[in-house]
């Protein structure tokens, strides 16, 4: 395990890659401090300090090293086709020797050669590495076009005998996806409350900061109660290690985001809602990373409804 | 004695005693008969010495870490031995005695509070301060010999059980503010203390209206410094929003429980449901954090208002639940179990108001976390 030390120099060496800017400089970068070990030897470091970096620097989440790594370990192909919005199911059925992929990809899926794509099967999943040369790519720009999300879909041949299961592996993939973006979102929502602090502490009316008029206060003061929510749930998952703390978590995450995200708009005022500010990239990227891989409106309900047919909660993490 | 240790043993000695210690089930549910069980239950625990760890020896407690006494908490509250709100006072009043009275005087009283022989109330609102608690007026008069206090408290905790109180006077001039508070230890018994408990709207009579006329308090009963109450009154605060709020979850968390399992199919909608159990496991996992903050020694600040919102309003959520899950058994059901239904949810409409109200924990926030200066 990383000493705090270690896990310092390590944020700061991360933090140096994403201020270089470039999305090929970044996974050099990533090679060169380490990051891809640690993925594998204490994930939770890697995936927190990074996605966290890259949520507050408004960077793209490595999305597919994770998932990537998740679905195998030992081979991790370079990118994922993810599902699409709003979904974690598998985004590729398969009709005998053929896929039919319908799912999105992140950025990375545009310049590698391969990618793993998990299948819908006869009742189970499987996991296929496919050449990304055989699907359609298409840039999607919408909510958030720096983000550089591309739609993805085609039909591909695959050898025709039966492909491992994996429903394990795909559920780990989603499992650590969602950690990694909820921690994306954290860092978000810390920016923008940061952004909204600065404003209201600097802005002044009737002769007065506005940080000193309650309504102003309150907002802000909710915003924290908020964050400190999704970061202390997104602890647990970690600790608690299981698919359904982690859909928990990035629920709790999702909401909270989006929580921070209308009271920092409406703090910043006239501000915030200029493109020459930068809080318009992060509303737009929380609603986005909010959807990826269910949103918290839907995993809330999800939850619920195991909830309800179960009758019980799940045990609580032991103090 | 480790965590996992207690637990283990705690969790076997409290089935072995299931029997003994189970409430009496006459239905009524009253405050009286909350007391008495929670007298029975502190005793047997002291005896058996569960109820001692995590205490100073000097205090009668044999040690440990904080979290024992954690644990102790949860784990009386999971089985619905105790009532969180009336058990945890020891948790806010027992810390501020151990480091506040003269050692004397704490290593006598403190082990009384524990076992259930004493109930010990906590005289903080008046009727002109609420929220703002600097402006206090309880007047202390420096005697001869110690104090003599006239005033009026209100929303006293059990007063009308206690046998002490932690008093918060005025020995300043009116005008002092934060500057001239002194904390007293009283004597409930003393001559010219009248209490008048309040009927309240969930139906139990837990807070009172003292009165004092000229009551004498002797002055080894002072707390801390003359004229520093204030720093007696802001460290006992963050005891409130810590260990009593991980018993509070528990609670929550038995009564989610208990909704899910009786609520009629159909009546609950999912997504609410989901909404209040990502509320718990938020709170659950934060306070989890700040408890062991606490046993690692940390000194517990304004991030404790954190907790103590996020505590209120998931028990509010999960109580608007059973009013849309379990209405007709909420508004009209005449057996025990609706009973405390509705007491409860009437209860919980005061979780934001009680213990400092969720627009002052806002103000801390403001103010102490985010920086944002002065209010005005």
């Amino acid at each position: 395990m990383m000493n705090e030390l270690e896990r310092d120099l390590f944020a700061r060496s991360i933090r140096a890659a994403l201020e270089s800017g470039h999305r090929l400089a970044l996974e050099d970068a990533l090679d060169d401090t380490g990051w891809y070990e640690a993925l594998t030897a204490e994930p939770r470091t890697a995936i927190s300090i990074l996605f966290e970096l890259q949520g507050e620097s408004n960077a793209g989440p490595s999305l597919d090293a994770v998932m990537a790594w998740a679905l195998d370990p030992d081979d991790p192909a370079p990118a994922v086709v993810l599902p699409p919005l709003g979904r974690w199911d598998a985004p590729a059925e398969r009709h005998g020797d053929q896929l039919v992929v319908a799912g999105m990809a992140t950025e990375r899926l545009g310049r590698a050669e391969i990618a793993q794509v998990g299948t819908w099967s006869g009742g189970r999943t499987e996991i296929h590495t496919i050449r990304t040369a055989q699907l359609e790519v298409r840039a999607i720009t919408g909510m958030d076009p720096v983000l550089g999300l591309l739609a993805v879909r085609g039909t591909v041949e695959v050898a025709p005998a039966p492909g491992r299961e994996a429903g394990d592996a795909w559920n780990r993939s989603i499992a650590f996806g969602r950690l990694g973006l909820s921690h994306a979102l954290v860092g978000a929502a810390r920016r923008m409350l940061e952004l909204a602090r600065a404003h209201a502490i600097e802005r002044v009316q009737f002769g007065r900061s506005i940080s000193s008029f309650q309504a102003v206060r309150h907002r802000l003061s909710d915003s924290l109660v908020a964050i400190e929510a999704a970061e202390a749930s997104l602890a647990a998952a970690w600790d608690l290690g299981s698919g359904l703390s982690a859909s928990v978590a990035k629920a709790v995450a999702g909401r909270s985001g989006r929580l921070v995200s209308r009271h920092a708009q409406q703090v910043l005022a006239g501000m915030g809602f200029t493109a020459e500010h930068p809080l318009h990239r992060f509303v737009r990227r929380t609603l986005t990373l909010d959807q990826l891989l269910g949103a918290a409106t839907s995993l809330t309900e999800s939850v619920g409804e195991q909830l309800l047919r179960s009758r019980t909660l799940p045990a609580g993490q032991p103090l | 004695m480790e965590l996992d240790e207690f637990r283990e043993s705690l969790d076997a000695w409290l089935a072995s005693q299931a029997d003994a210690l189970r409430p009496n089930p006459s239905g009524a549910d009253t405050l009286d008969e909350q007391m008495d069980q929670l007298a029975r239950v502190k005793r047997a625990t002291f005896d058996a010495g569960w109820m001692r760890w995590g205490w100073p020896e000097r205090v009668g407690g044999l040690g440990g870490s904080t979290l024992l006494r954690a644990y102790l908490g949860q784990a009386l509250t999971a089985r619905d031995l105790v009532e969180p709100g009336i058990y945890s006072m020891i948790e806010v009043l027992a810390p501020t005695i151990i480091d506040h009275a003269p050692p004397g005087l704490a290593a006598t009283m403190v082990p009384r509070l524990l076992r259930g022989d004493e109930t010990w109330c906590q005289g903080f609102s008046e009727p002109g301060t609420g929220s703002n608690l600097a402006s206090l007026s309880c007047r202390a008069r420096r005697t001869a010999d110690g104090w003599r206090v006239t005033g009026q408290k209100i929303w006293t905790s059990l007063a009308q059980y206690a046998q002490r109180c932690v008093l918060l006077t005025r020995t300043g001039p009116s005008d002092s503010g934060q500057a001239g508070i002194t904390a007293l230890f009283v004597d409930m018994a003393s001559p010219g203390i009248v209490v008048r408990p309040i009927e309240t709207m969930h139906g139990q009579p837990e807070f009172s209206e003292v009165f004092f006329d000229d009551v004498p308090v002797p002055l080894e009963r002072t707390l801390g410094q003359i004229d520093q109450g204030w720093s007696v009154a802001m460290d006992l605060l963050p005891f409130e929003r810590s260990t009593a709020l991980w018993h509070r979850g528990a609670f929550l968390r038995r009564r989610l429980e208990g909704l899910l399992d009786t609520a009629p199919s159909g009546s609950l909608n999912a997504r609410e449901a989901g909404e209040v159990y990502l509320q718990l496991f938020a709170f659950e996992a934060r306070s989890r954090a700040t408890q062991h903050r606490l046993a690692s020694g940390e000194h517990l600040g304004a991030e404790t208002s954190i907790d103590k919102i996020m505590v209120a309003t998931t028990e509010q959520a999960l109580f608007d639940l059973v009013a849309d899950g379990l209405g007709p058994d909420l508004l009209t059901g005449d057996d025990a179990a609706g009973a405390r239904w509705r007491s409860e949810y009437l209860y919980s409409r005061a979780a934001t108001i009680y213990g400092g109200s969720i627009e002052i924990q806002r103000n801390i926030i403001a103010r102490r976390l985010l920086g944002l200066g002065d209010d005005r």
